[in-house]
């Protein structure tokens, strides 16, 4: 078959022959290389696609930056955050962005949610929800009174609008959260997701090498 | 030309309906659903909801015209295996040249935009690394942009140009790859830039329109190797097409919003390359569903000058007897 073909060819006008720089033999072969080069990179494409549908809509992975939740969550720890369908509930670790106080997104946990009222006594270093104390054995030191300028100032009494949350870090003397005029109360809508698990800590990590 | 018409109008005008009904949902949604200082989108929104429905509409009616798309046996020529690349051969053909290279140049205008962007990022870096302070933009990822952008306005440039070459197998659609890789790096440095951003309306739309221009370029390469998939290679088409029309009123809304005196291009660089880059994919997209629609059914006979030939040629070249 492939004479009959190069019979064809050589009958043909020159403007009219293909080019034949290779066998039939080596131009399977030389298409098959090139199959198989397609067909991985092709492969690596749709492989990080799915990823990114996956962590747009579903969870995603973020590296948590500074001090503000400790001892929960330490500097360096890698985070997996649920987004798909997640509504904030009072105790929930969540992530959040507040553009008007930074580009970047912050982890802060849940301490009331929209109707309920937050009172902060800093004297016996306790919060109250709807007049109840809550029990926060998560805290990493007693809260000390804030001497920032207007930080922690008016937290009286306060009623979480509708669609709104109010976060505080674990590490109560040392987190900018609610609390804080520039970020205050929290929308709904800058939540990004639910903390939910701890995939790799930097900080336990260290802590097993310094013991082994 | 009248079979042509005939084959390629439905592509068309489906194609440029859902652009236009996307393009000004999207541009009801941004002027009416965005509110206070943090532009948080109002939940449930008829334009939110109306756009995602026409997006799935559109989707729907690419994928029925894909599934009645005619398509030709798989073309096989002695000695190589099944390829589809020479379905891009139409030397009479003007349009799908035309598109392509005006694409390839509009791609050829982002890489010193993108070039500059990375400059800039990695001053801003070091300024940063010397202050102490946090960076979190990634210059890597930018600057292999623009080194992939150059490559691709290469890879578009043997798009077009094969179109051209009668009688010549074409091997320009392995020559997609390299806007298809650099669809990659796009995507990657978007999604980076975006992934703290909790507002999905955002962001998604682009994320979308390059995901799916990332997939069509690397299915047009493999009509050059025997992993051809026409009909998704259309699908995919008219979706990008869509889709890139929705992120280009995006980011053309965005320009108009800045204060007036902004410097474009050293200042909202990333604006304007997306701008170029949305547009690149949107030309060859519908150079695409300008050629192919026809030739998938009558593919074009190498060594002849005219395609896609009619029925009766096809047939007579294909049964000689």
């Amino acid at each position: 078959m492939e004479q009959e073909w190069e019979q064809k060819q050589n009958e043909q006008e020159p403007s009219q022959q293909i080019p034949s720089r290779l066998t039939g033999a080596q131009a399977r072969k030389a298409a098959s290389s090139g199959r198989e080069l397609y067909l991985n990179i092709r492969t690596l494409v749709t492989m990080m696609t799915i990823f990114i549908l996956l962590f747009t809509f579903v969870a995603r992975i973020i590296v948590v930056t500074g001090p503000s939740m400790e001892n929960t969550l330490h500097d360096g720890d890698v985070l997996l955050v649920w987004t798909l369908g997640y509504n904030p509930k009072q105790g929930d670790i969540v992530v959040l962005t507040q553009k008007n106080y930074q580009e970047d997104s912050i982890v802060k946990r849940v301490i009331a949610t929209e109707g309920q009222t937050v009172d902060i006594d800093y004297r016996n270093s306790r919060v109250y929800v709807d007049s109840k104390p809550l029990e926060e054995d998560y805290i990493k030191e007693l809260m000390n009174t804030p001497n920032y300028p207007g930080y922690g100032m008016g937290i009286n009494n306060i009623t979480v609008p509708e669609g709104c949350i109010f976060v505080m870090g674990d590490n109560r003397n040392n987190s900018a959260d609610s609390r804080y005029p520039e970020i205050g109360i929290i929308d709904t809508r800058c939540v990004i997701g639910q903390g939910v698990s701890v995939l790799f800590s930097l900080d336990s990590f260290f802590k097993w090498l310094r013991s082994s | 030309m009248k079979t042509s018409i005939s084959r390629r109008a439905p592509w068309l005008v489906c194609t440029t309906l859902a652009a236009l009904v996307s393009a000004t949902l999207r541009l009801w949604q941004l002027l009416t659903i965005f509110e206070g200082p943090l532009s948080l989108p109002i939940p449930n929104a008829a334009p939110s909801i109306t756009l995602a429905c026409t997006l799935v509409i559109a989707g729907a009616c690419f994928v029925l015209l894909a599934a009645y798309q005619p398509l030709s046996k798989r073309p096989w020529t002695q000695g190589q295996a099944h390829r589809w690349d020479r379905i891009f051969l139409a030397p009479s053909d003007k349009v799908y040249p035309t598109l392509v290279v005006t694409a390839s140049f509009f791609v050829l205008i982002a890489v010193p935009i993108l070039f500059i962007r990375g400059i800039s990022q990695w001053q801003a870096y070091h300024q940063a690394k010397l202050l102490g302070q946090q960076f979190s933009d990634n210059v890597v990822l930018t600057i292999a942009m623009a080194v992939m952008a150059l490559l691709s306005f290469f890879g578009l440039l043997q798009m077009g140009r094969y179109s051209f070459y009668a009688g010549q197998r074409s091997q320009g659609g392995f020559s997609a790859t390299l806007p298809g890789i650099a669809g990659c790096i796009w995507l990657m440095e978007y999604f980076r830039s975006h992934a703290a951003d909790p507002v999905l309306w955002d962001y998604v739309p682009q994320l979308l329109a390059i995901m799916c221009g990332m997939l069509f370029y690397m299915d047009i390469a493999g009509m050059s190797t025997s992993a051809a998939r026409p009909r998704r290679l259309l699908w995919l088409a008219g979706m990008t097409v869509t889709l890139s029309a929705i992120s280009l009123v995006t980011q053309a809304r965005a320009v108009f919003l800045l204060p007036s005196g902004t410097n474009l291009l050293f200042e909202q660089g990333d604006l304007l390359g997306d701008l170029l880059l949305l547009a690149t994919q949107t030309l060859v997209a519908l150079a695409t569903l300008w050629r192919l629609p026809p030739n998938l059914e009558y593919p074009p006979t190498i060594g002849s000058p005219f395609s896609p030939p009619s029925k009766e040629v096809y047939d007579r070249q294909e049964d000689p007897s």
